[in-house]
């Protein structure tokens, strides 16, 4: 394989990952320059490769942000000789990840234990949702249930409404996370020689979301569910503008923002409760109507921009219309067109940062038909000969 | 990597790390705290008076002190340093001369100025990994753009999709809501102290380099599904971005968050409800009719929640192979039976001499377990340190 100028060019991961959360991690480390390597099934395909009728998709998709730049395989890990295979592929890899519930590794004969046997310094990600320890490690999960454990979901609400639930970017948040700590734990192996266990409960980056709050809850303190508002910032929070459905973000952090802000709209705030930061605090929600009818007719975007431009803090909202549209986004690499034979050009999220030394960071390749890289994983990395494959295959090993 | 004049006397995941931080940032700051929770030595410069996140909220009753501070900068040091000054100047280099990774939030326009350019920087120090975090990055033609939380999660395309679910179905009229906090802040950080590590590891091989790092695009990469979404035809919007269903439920006394996608997850869900009549129509054993029909079944689950109590629904739906998980208060989360044998909380000492718990770390390492806890540290206390 090529090795690409990127900073993690020459690490090897075996990727058991399942569901969103892990397979973002590794396709992150990916990105970076590792080699990926995917390991599925025909009877247990990756989610994408199926439909998602919860999430309201009826067929498989035919981009897969996640899987891009990862080789695959297929191995039956049911089968005694595949699991065994698994660990030859371990014993050459630097990393094996994984985001089954605790438990399933093991009785794969794949758990910490079994692969530091074939590679001594092997770090281990273990990807769940309530981690591999504790009263509720075997609880199935996913990102909304992640956020309500967490704390976030009951925190995140308009301040007469229910919690409001995570959606995948509680999963990939979790995935980023991983992805740093197994970074860490391979300086760690390069400075001891030593390997490890790297042990990620999803609903423990959800808490992280709202570590603030944990600390003042521990001194016996109710945190306060805030919706748009924010305790120092008044104006604050999101406004509708001139066209339907397309809402202004405003963030005013103190006097010379105030007074930029009335002079961008022509307004002036004749009312001797607003004179102040503390006054303008106290009464946020006359503030917030006063404010909300200045830019009631105003276009969104020119407003957005004439802020800017007098230093306030504003955004429109954006649609993902919007983000696939943004000239910035594309210069940074951060959206990035992809294409194949079978793939008509679209967007996809690029590099996660922009690297000066080594700037081969991103998607080098697309999502992988099931089992398309065997002829190098299979062939040149654990050296089975064709025979070899075809008799794994007929006895349903590589299956 | 070995670090440079240190031995790494704790075997923590970073020990021998050394890191200088420049943060005004949640982002920076929580890149920092990241890299001091796996062993790293966090050194903040902060401006006289100090940095701006010793004064955010949420404020903590008696004390008034920043509770968002005491999370960010629990197990760091803290060094006043101007480098705008020749002294402040001096200081920084002294600083970076020992250092391994900064991680820097200063304004483009200011940097120059403080010293802080990214050539000037890998010119002294080749062996830097300078990653500056911004909240549209350092380059593009946003990179001067400045942003608070709310106007990120909306850059990032997040903010648009939000609420879904139960609340949006209850106000459908509001405008979009933000997720509680720093979300997209912390992202950015996440982002930063991974590429730093990704970039550490390089150095043997290419030397120091410099990174730059958006909270905008770690905002959007957390949410790529959406664009995904979109390039298959389909632009979210937060009314109809739902699960067909499941999602947030009101049961008797509080709310829980149900979801099933497997078949046998759903099985499990009707035998958790008594398998009541209207779950044996056969043509709900197909997925997709589920889905279709996801409404009506909804209004069924509905009305079976609000009958129940939360830990009994969940402690059964669990038993069952149903996923479902009540939404827990901060209280309920720090006082938490599993959050207290996994150790995720350890206790600092903060600045005006009270204590709190912190939460360690997002995750664990089971072969050397991180440090728990540790001090916030007092302005310039790493100074007065050294002057004794």
């Amino acid at each position: 394989m090529n090795t690409p100028r990127a900073p993690l060019a020459g690490i090897r991961i075996a990727d058991f990952t399942i569901h969103a959360a892990g397979p973002f991690c590794t396709h992150l480390l990916s990105q970076l320059g590792a080699e990926c390597i995917k390991i599925e099934s025909r009877t247990r395909p990756d989610a994408f490769r199926k439909p998602h009728a919860v999430y309201g998709r009826m067929q498989a998709a035919t981009f897969d942000q996640v899987s891009a730049n990862k080789l695959s395989v297929r191995l039956n890990l049911k089968h005694p000789e595949a699991a065994a295979l698994a660990r030859r592929l371990v014993a050459i890899s630097d990393v094996a990840a994984e985001s089954f519930r605790p438990g399933v590794m093991k009785r794969l004969g794949l758990d910490f234990d079994a692969l530091r046997e074939v590679r001594p310094d092997v770090v281990m990600l273990s990807l769940s949702s309530s981690g591999q320890s504790g009263p509720d490690s075997h609880f199935a999960g996913y990102a909304p249930l992640f956020g309500a454990w967490g704390g976030l979901g009951w925190m995140t609400g308009y301040r007469d409404g229910p919690p409001v639930e995570m959606r995948h970017v509680m999963d990939h948040s979790a995935g980023m996370h991983a992805a740093l700590a197994t970074l860490a734990a391979l300086h760690q192996r390069r400075r001891t020689g030593r390997g490890q266990h790297v042990d990620l409960a999803a609903r423990e980056v959800a808490s992280a979301m709202v570590g603030d709050a944990l600390v003042q809850a521990s001194i016996g303190q109710q945190p306060e569910r805030l919706g748009n508002g924010d305790a120092a910032m008044a104006p604050h929070g999101v406004y509708a503008t001139a066209q339907p459905d397309r809402w202004l973000t405003l963030a005013v952090r103190g006097e010379p923002d105030w007074q930029a802000l009335q002079r961008v709209l022509g307004q002036s705030a004749d009312d001797a409760r607003f004179a102040t930061p503390e006054g303008r605090r106290q009464h946020r929600d006359a503030l917030d109507a006063l404010v909300a009818g200045w830019l009631r007719g105003r276009d969104a975007d020119a407003t957005a921009q004439a802020l800017q431009a007098a230093g306030v803090c504003a955004h429109v909202s954006w649609t993902m219309q919007d983000v696939a549209d943004d000239p910035h986004l594309r210069a940074r690499g951060a959206t990035t067109q992809v294409s194949a034979p079978d793939i008509p050009p679209r967007l996809a999220v690029g590099a996660p940062a922009r690297f000066s030394r080594t700037p081969e960071v991103g998607i080098r390749r697309l999502t992988p038909a099931l089992g398309q890289d065997e002829d190098y994983v299979f062939g040149e990395l654990l050296g089975l000969d064709s025979a070899q494959r075809a008799d794994l295959e007929r006895r349903e090993v590589i299956l | 990597m070995p670090s440079k004049d240190v031995t790494p006397s704790i075997d923590q995941p970073l020990a021998g790390c050394r890191v200088v931080e420049r943060s005004r940032s949640v982002a920076a700051a929580y890149a920092g705290r990241l890299l001091a929770a796996m062993g790293a030595r966090v050194v903040m410069l902060e401006p006289e008076g100090g940095s701006a996140l010793r004064h955010a909220p949420p404020w903590l009753e008696g004390s008034g002190e920043s509770a968002l501070f005491a999370y960010l900068a629990v197990g760091k040091r803290s060094r006043v340093c101007n480098p705008a000054t020749p002294q402040g100047r001096e200081l920084l280099l002294a600083e970076l001369a020992q250092a391994d990774i900064l991680i820097d939030d200063t304004p483009l326009r200011e940097r120059a100025g403080q010293g802080l350019a990214p050539e000037e920087l890998s010119g002294r120090f080749p062996q830097l990994v300078h990653v500056s975090v911004l909240p549209f990055g350092a380059s593009g033609p946003k990179a001067h753009w400045d942003a608070e939380e709310v106007n990120l999660l909306h850059a990032g395309g997040e903010g648009y999709l939000l609420p879904n679910g139960l609340s949006n179905e209850m106000f459908p009229d509001r405008p979009p809501l933000k997720i509680h906090g720093h979300f997209c802040g912390y992202q950015g950080g996440a982002s930063a102290a991974m590429s730093a590590l990704a970039a550490w590891w390089a150095v043997p091989a290419q030397g120091g380099q410099y990174v730059d790092v958006s909270v905008q695009d770690a905002a959007l990469a957390v949410g790529a599904f959406a664009l995904q979404r979109l390039g298959d035809g389909s632009l979210e919007h937060r009314a109809s971005r739902r699960f067909r269903y499941g999602g947030v439920f009101q049961t008797q006394d509080g709310y829980l968050e149900l979801l099933t996608l497997e078949d046998r997850q759903w099985q499990g869900l009707v035998e958790l409800l008594g398998r009541p009549a209207w779950a044996q129509d056969a043509a709900l054993a197909d997925p997709l009719e589920r889905s279709r029909r996801g409404d009506e079944l909804n209004q069924h689950i509905r009305a079976w929640m609000a009958q129940h109590r939360t830990d009994d629904i969940v402690r059964r739906a669990q038993e069952l192979g149903v996923p479902a998980a009540k939404y827990r208060t901060p209280e309920e989360v720090v006082h938490g039976e599993h959050e207290a044998a996994r150790g995720l909380f350890g206790q600092a000492r903060l600045p005006g001499g009270g204590e709190a718990q912190v939460l360690v770390a997002p995750f664990q390492f089971r072969c050397t377990l991180l440090g728990r806890g540790g001090a916030v540290p007092a302005l310039d206390e790493l100074t007065r340190e050294t002057d004794a």
